[in-house]
């Protein structure tokens, strides 16, 4: 087919990108995991390890026109699109040097010179976001997209509904990416989500909806490119659901009392960095070589986040209220 | 002659896929999958049949149909009862292509007569693989549907119950199926429509949609009136389900001959043909590439390299499936639905 909106192809270069962003998404998972067991992270943290080819399957396909919303479970997204893993991991720590400079935290870090409007406290806050920013983009006629991320649980949210109808009936260049991980806190999705299917619920506001293995990266990517690349040429939103588990508890401390043995079975079995790792070694794009220098390299880069994080200084009585207000 | 026993496996995931966003391919409602399961169940107690084992599913087909049954109640002397209902629970399931096959397997061994399939062509090919020597009855509830036949599911219900109870002997109301075995490496796939060689590189989100990228195309049968990618070689070289050979043809979108084929549900396009060949039983057919994605039944499904080149066979050994027109025109023929005579 002869596309208008160019798909962007997977070169060698950008399966190593592609593998690099999914690794430290999980290593800064897994470091913020143990780190948090020391009590030095202050609040709360939502870990998003398993989930990562979502996040990256998507805004693989994005670009500086383009922006996305996120949840609480949001450094993955963050990652994803490109904002400073020093200056998150400061932010985690509440440091003055991280993103929002310490005032916003795990469930706040948001850089719009990132396109990324931010993680988000608020289940369901993301969508109605990226409706004013696909609006904008639609208006200006500059070609961008904006991807909302929310859960299973956020899939039931009011402000997720209207967004969906809003984007539909405004015809918007917006993406609805519902990760259903299985559980909204400790609650079961095949109990609490009514339809059968979080894409189901595509149809009801006239938009396609489709269903994608969240532990495949290239599934993911293909559906957004195409999802992407329709909302460019102006063919109006999409829903995609992907279907995974995450690998740690709701919250960090949280006992998982409400689920048994499915994470072992998923990072055995269906991790999306070892599943990726063996076909792009299989199909020879990538080596092994190749994929265990990036590891070292990413296992330095969140080495020095942390180091950094832990030195830098916290925010003082002066900082209180700067950051407050915005002139516009 | 043991009870009369009658397998059901839904694929809840059926119709689902990326088409609905690359083609305007229909979303085939859960609600309806479990509605067509009690028309069948229906159909079943009419004449007949005794046990029915169903799949279960986190889709809620299953859980649908349990709910259904506890609230059954005959309307009368002329309503059927139902059959009883095991589910097949106890096993985990995976929510992949394996909980059909564990299904299927589970229902061969618990002696059924004829299993159906609700599904795509994706999931008959899953079945089949699983059924043995079993007769098989594919319903249509997916995207592209060449294999399963779109049919009012209590036609099917009485056709897949008459074989069960032996009221039509299964000898002399289902045809033997071809089937097309790709091998790479050790890797071993089967398909029942078709075998396409792709340059994508990754399996991906599995559907073929765009004829550029597909190089080589193997038939098990070909027809005119096809949906998918034997579409292309059914208005070039119909093949029939029953004829012994299959076709093959290599695909370039430069090639001097176009033919304008529905490759998916919402998508008519051109696609260049060149050299079309007869597919004789058991012969091996190379696949001319050296690496790419290897798609049965309109799925990419295997990836090969340089060092595991492809090849495709035609087998005439495939699954046995009940043919539901020829098994009621015996019971017209034998009189077994009526009661009574002429006055």
């Amino acid at each position: 087919m002869t596309d208008t909106v160019e798909r962007k192809t997977l070169t060698r270069e950008r399966l190593l990108d592609v593998y690099r962003t999914m690794r430290t998404i999980r290593e800064f998972e897994e470091r913020v995991h143990a780190e948090f067991a020391t009590g030095e992270i202050p609040g709360f943290v939502h870990l998003y390890a398993g989930e990562e080819a979502s996040a990256v399957g998507v805004c693989s396909n994005l670009d500086d026109r383009d922006t996305i919303a996120s949840t609480h479970r949001g450094h993955g997204h963050c990652i994803a699109r490109g904002v400073d893993v020093g200056e998150m991991m400061a932010e985690i720590y509440g440091r003055k040097t991280g993103s929002c400079h310490g005032k916003g935290g795990s469930m706040h870090i948001a850089d719009l010179s990132k396109g990324m409007l931010g993680a988000n406290g608020i289940v369901g806050g993301g969508p109605p976001l990226i409706c004013g920013t696909a609006l904008a983009a639609k208006i200006k006629g500059t070609g961008g997209v904006s991807v909302a991320f929310f859960g299973d649980g956020g899939s039931n949210q009011g402000t997720t509904l209207e967004s969906m109808n809003l984007a539909s009936v405004w015809n918007l260049p917006a993406i609805f990416v519902a990760e259903n991980n299985g559980y909204a806190e400790t609650t079961s999705s095949t109990w609490s989500v009514a339809s059968d299917n979080i894409a189901d619920r595509a149809a009801g506001f006239g938009m396609p909806g489709v269903i994608v293995d969240g532990f495949d990266f290239f599934a993911a990517h293909e559906a957004a490119s195409e999802a992407i690349a329709r909302a460019r040429e102006g063919g109006g939103p999409t829903l995609i659901e992907m279907k995974f588990t995450r690998y740690f508890g709701h919250f960090e401390g949280d006992q998982q009392t409400y689920r048994a043995d499915e994470v072992a079975r998923a990072r055995a079995e269906l991790d999306c960095l070892k599943r990726f790792a063996d076909h792009v070694t299989e199909t020879g794009e990538l080596s092994r070589a190749d994929l265990d220098a990036v590891d070292a390299e990413v296992g330095t880069l969140i080495d020095q986040a942390v180091e950094s994080a832990k030195a830098a200084p916290l925010p003082t009585e002066a900082d209180l209220l700067t950051d407050v207000y915005v002139r516009y | 002659m043991g009870d009369a026993i009658v397998g059901v496996v839904a694929n809840p995931l059926s119709g689902r896929d990326i088409r609905r966003l690359v083609t305007q391919a229909s979303v085939f409602p859960t609600a309806e999958k479990a509605n067509m399961i009690q028309r069948m169940l229906t159909a079943f107690g009419a004449v007949g049949v005794q046990r029915a084992l169903l799949s279960t599913d986190l889709g809620g087909i299953s859980a649908s149909v349990l709910r259904a049954i506890q609230r059954h109640r005959p309307q009368g002397p002329q309503d059927a009862r139902w059959p009883e209902v095991d589910f097949l629970d106890g096993q985990p399931i995976r929510q992949t292509a394996q909980d059909t096959v564990d299904a299927v397997r589970r229902m061969v061994t618990a002696g059924a007569r004829v299993i159906v399939c609700l599904g795509g062509d994706g999931t008959a090919r899953v079945a089949a693989s699983a059924a043995g020597d079993v007769p098989m009855l594919a319903l249509s509830t997916g995207t592209n549907n060449v294999f399963p036949a779109v049919r009012e599911a209590t036609i099917a219900g009485l056709a897949a119950g008459l074989v069960a109870t032996g009221m039509v002997p299964a000898e002399s109301a289902t045809t033997r199926a071809k089937l097309l075995e790709v091998r790479t490496g050790d890797r071993t796939e089967t398909a029942l429509v078709d075998v396409a060689v792709s340059t994508e590189r990754h399996v991906g989100a599995r559907a073929v949609w765009d004829p550029a990228t597909v190089t080589q195309l193997f038939c098990a049968f070909a027809e005119p009136d096809a949906i998918g990618l034997s579409s292309v070689l059914g208005q070039l070289h119909p093949v029939t389900r029953h004829e012994p050979h299959g076709v093959t043809a290599r695909l370039a979108p430069d090639a001097p001959r176009h033919v304008l084929a529905p490759i998916a549900p919402g998508l008519v396009v051109p696609v260049g043909v060149r050299e079309i060949e007869p597919m004789h039983p058991g012969v091996v057919y190379p696949v001319d590439a050296s690496a790419g994605v290897v798609a049965v039944d309109g799925e990419r499904e295997l990836t090969f390299g340089p060092g595991d080149p492809p090849s495709v066979r035609l087998r005439t050994d495939g699954p046995r499936c009940v043919d539901v027109p020829a098994v009621l025109a015996a019971s017209a023929r034998l009189g077994l639905l009526s009661k009574g005579r002429n006055t």
